[in-house]
């Protein structure tokens, strides 16, 4: 799927395909076609899209119809509910929050956190992985470390990136970091170790130095790969928020869900739980989104 | 024979199978979930002390309808007082223990608990002027009183006790609410940023204002006791829990008071076993609980402490964080006083006395006996106990005495001069004038004193030398 053997083949199929649509605009283009028939394609083109669009919102309904049946009968099934918050509880407090100029506060301060730290893990883990998995060395000495790092959960650093940093900011913004790197880092070498060495001899035969065959074989052929660690990486920078927002002390929607809980408040913890869950949405579909741009030759 | 085995263990193993499925029907276990908080000293006479010597265990009912009940302990061990209230709205635990403001909210949220409610049934230690809570600075910083930290960074715990020591400190002193950047950093948090200078000061509960400095980073700017305001450590019980097992919740009860017996019979001990069990250093525990400490381990449920629980819910209805709440109809008294009764000891004396155990004995340097135990002193001397003098200069001069035939000193404590709270004195600011050392633990008291003597502020080492020279009283 990530040889240049396959992506020329995508890129058949994705110009036969693109070949397909052109032809029915221009077979129309005599009798201007009414809006009822242009509505209908439209809707032929995008059925797929439609289709999965109202299936998702459906099933969004269902699981807020469920957790709302589930909590006002106050259900106990092994899982009890007695205590959880209801959904109306929740969107009461979302509606007290939206009016209060803080929340969005701690929504923007961590939305700007987790972009410096992703970034930064971008900017640093793929490189590393790239050369990592091109030079064996490198990948000899980074490798333990990195091995014996990553599993260390965000919560455990606190202390540690408290003292290492100058700034609080810094601390949290490290905390985010170190969570994307990981992943990305590993999958990124993942990809490396994937691509084809045929592909890699054949280049060096037709005389291609190390700069070209980092740019044109190994680059492209892991950059699904890549991508996935990206991903995985952002949701990760979500996942390790609160354990990072504790150092903040008054900013952010990690530490507003972590205020909810020292004040015990359910309703204001789950509209946390939820705003991280919908803003982690936010971001992965955004890199999503990139890694269309990107490789445009991958199929949907 | 080879025949008859087969059958003999099956035998054996229907008649064994049988035992164990009778046992259930006949003993029950009931699970008791306890939450402490073992690294807050002043609630370890609830908890820790229990959990370590089985005191209940000890007091369990055991006849009656207990007679085939077997419990079992469960005892979680929490830093704070929220996740205790949280395990126990999820019925992970029925009883729990934590300062005042945790326990307000744990009152508070549980009124929306349609299972149960929580009570507040009896106290394990307090302060009814307010100590035990604490401001520190970094040790090598400029600030020595609240009116240095105008606009500084300052940290507390929200939602703890000394965050409403905090703002009734700003409250007193007419400073606006903004006077500092207040954030919310939990204990850990707030101690690693404050050692690495990153906040101003740091304020916190029991034992962290005493813990830091002791640690030798920080210095205690602001005590409790400047805002008057009572600050206690309770224990909340689940309302269908107590219902359905009252006398266990009564055995509770008597285990707290024995525990606060075993305290004040041998304080030193007390304090080493207690470092043992919870890490907190044994001299930080002593300060607290000791005999003249900061803290009054005393189980009765004073209505001094109900009213400030009372203030500390408007406190917290004015930060928008709670809705009608009434104290009052919160603390249910009746499972103390049963075990008071039952234990042939009288509970309203115990309620109307606020009197905390004192320091008392002959001073051996002086060659007196213990007067005023508030203007008294201790030098813990690590192979011959802690040992009592009757004045600060006697204390300094007992130190000086110890160093010089080469004896190893824990700590020292003397008691500010005007407070009457205990102090480390190594920390502290001394007025010296004449042949008087007065003691106290901030620097603008010990400036005011000594100008009215007419003497000088020292530091501990000065102090010492001129206890020496000729502060002997």
């Amino acid at each position: 799927m990530s040889s240049p053997a396959l992506l020329r083949h995508s890129e058949d199929t994705m110009a036969s395909a693109m070949a397909d649509v052109p032809p029915a605009p221009a077979a129309t283009q005599s009798t201007p076609p009414s809006f009822g028939t242009l509505a209908l394609r439209w809707f032929r083109l995008n059925q797929g899209t439609l289709r999965a669009t109202a299936i998702g919102i459906a099933s969004l309904i269902a699981f807020l119809l469920v957790w709302h049946l589930l909590t006002t009968y106050r259900v106990v099934f092994f899982v009890r509910f007695t205590n959880v918050p209801s959904p109306l509880a929740v969107y009461a407090s979302f509606t007290k929050a939206i009016h209060d100029p803080k929340f969005l506060m701690h929504i923007l301060l961590s939305c700007r956190r987790i972009l410096m730290g992703f970034s930064l893990a971008a900017l640093i883990g793929v490189p590393l992985g790239l050369i990592m998995g091109r030079f064996k060395l490198i990948h000899e000495i980074v490798f333990p470390v990195a091995e014996v790092l990553r599993p260390i959960p965000a919560i455990a650093w606190v202390p540690m990136a408290i003292m290492l940093w100058p700034t609080n900011e810094q601390s949290i913004v490290y905390i985010t970091f170190l969570g994307s790197f990981f992943p990305i880092l590993v999958n990124t070498l993942h990809g490396m170790s994937l691509v084809d060495p045929v592909l890699v001899r054949a280049a060096q035969c037709l005389g291609a130095r190390e700069r070209s065959i980092f740019r044109e074989v190994y680059f492209p052929a892991s950059l699904p790969h890549i991508f996935t660690g990206l991903t995985v990486g952002m949701g990760v920078a979500w996942v390790s928020l609160i354990a990072a927002e504790m150092i903040s002390g008054q900013y952010g929607i990690g530490y507003f869900t972590w205020e909810a809980y020292s004040l015990v408040q359910y309703a204001d913890i789950a509209l946390g739980m939820i705003a991280i869950g919908v803003l982690g949405l936010g971001s992965s579909l955004l890199i999503r989104g990139v890694g269309q741009l990107v490789m445009p030759w991958r199929v949907k | 024979m080879v025949r008859h085995l087969p059958t003999l263990s099956i035998a054996m193993s229907v008649t064994s199978l049988a035992l164990l499925l009778a046992q259930p029907a006949t003993a029950e276990t009931v699970t008791i979930g306890i939450g402490t908080q073992d690294t807050t000293t002043n609630t370890v006479t609830a908890g820790v002390v229990i959990r370590q010597l089985k005191l209940l265990e000890k007091y369990l009912p055991t006849s009656g309808k207990y007679a085939n009940i077997k419990f079992e302990m469960e005892w979680q061990n929490f830093t704070s007082g929220p996740p205790v209230t949280n395990a126990m709205m999820a019925n992970k635990l029925q009883i729990g223990m934590m300062g005042d403001y945790p326990l307000i909210v744990n009152g508070f949220t549980f009124e929306s608990n349609p299972e149960s409610k929580s009570r507040l049934i009896g106290i394990a230690a307090y302060s009814l002027s307010g100590s035990g809570n604490g401001m520190v600075v970094h040790k090598e910083s400029a600030y020595y009183d609240l009116a240095d930290l105008k606009g500084k960074l300052v940290s507390v715990p929200f939602g703890s006790a000394a965050h409403g020591m905090v703002l009734k400190a700003l409250q007193d002193r007419g400073y606006p609410a903004d006077f500092f950047q207040l954030v919310s950093q939990s204990p850990e948090v707030g101690s690693t940023n404050l050692q690495e200078k990153k906040i101003d000061a740091h304020a916190d509960f029991v034992p962290f204002a005493e813990l830091l400095p002791f640690r030798g980073f920080a210095r205690k700017i602001f005590d409790g006791v400047e805002t008057n305001l009572p600050t206690f450590h309770g224990i909340v019980v689940r309302t269908d829990f107590a219902e359905k097992y009252p006398e266990v919740v009564v055995a509770y009860m008597k285990a707290i008071i024995a525990a606060n017996q075993w305290l004040r019979d041998n304080p030193k001990l007390a304090a080493e076993k207690i470092q043992e069990w919870t890490g907190i250093s044994k001299e930080v525990v002593y300060i607290f609980l000791g005999p003249s400490g900061n803290m009054t381990t005393d189980p009765s449920i004073k209505p001094a402490l109900i009213d400030a629980a009372t203030t500390d819910v408007k406190v917290l209805q004015n930060l928008g964080r709670m809705k009608e709440f009434d104290p009052k109809k919160w603390v249910d008294d009746s499972y103390i006083r049963k075990a008071y009764a039952e234990m042939k000891l009288d509970y309203d004396a115990r309620l109307a006395s606020t009197k905390n155990y004192e320091i008392a004995g002959e001073d051996s340097f002086c060659k007196k006996p213990i007067g005023d135990p508030r203007k008294a002193g201790e030098v813990w001397v690590d192979d011959a106990g802690i040992l009592p003098f009757a004045s600060a200069a006697c204390t300094l001069g007992a130190y000086a005495d110890f160093k010089a035939k080469g004896k190893k000193i824990n700590v020292t404590y003397v008691f500010d001069t005007a407070r009457g709270i205990k102090l480390f004195a190594d920390q502290a600011f001394f007025a010296v004038g004449g042949d008087e050392i007065a003691p106290f633990l901030l620097k603008k008291d010990a400036e005011a004193h000594a100008a009215k003597i007419s003497g000088k502020v020292l530091g501990f080492e000065d102090a010492v030398k001129s206890a020496v020279t000729g502060g002997k009283t």
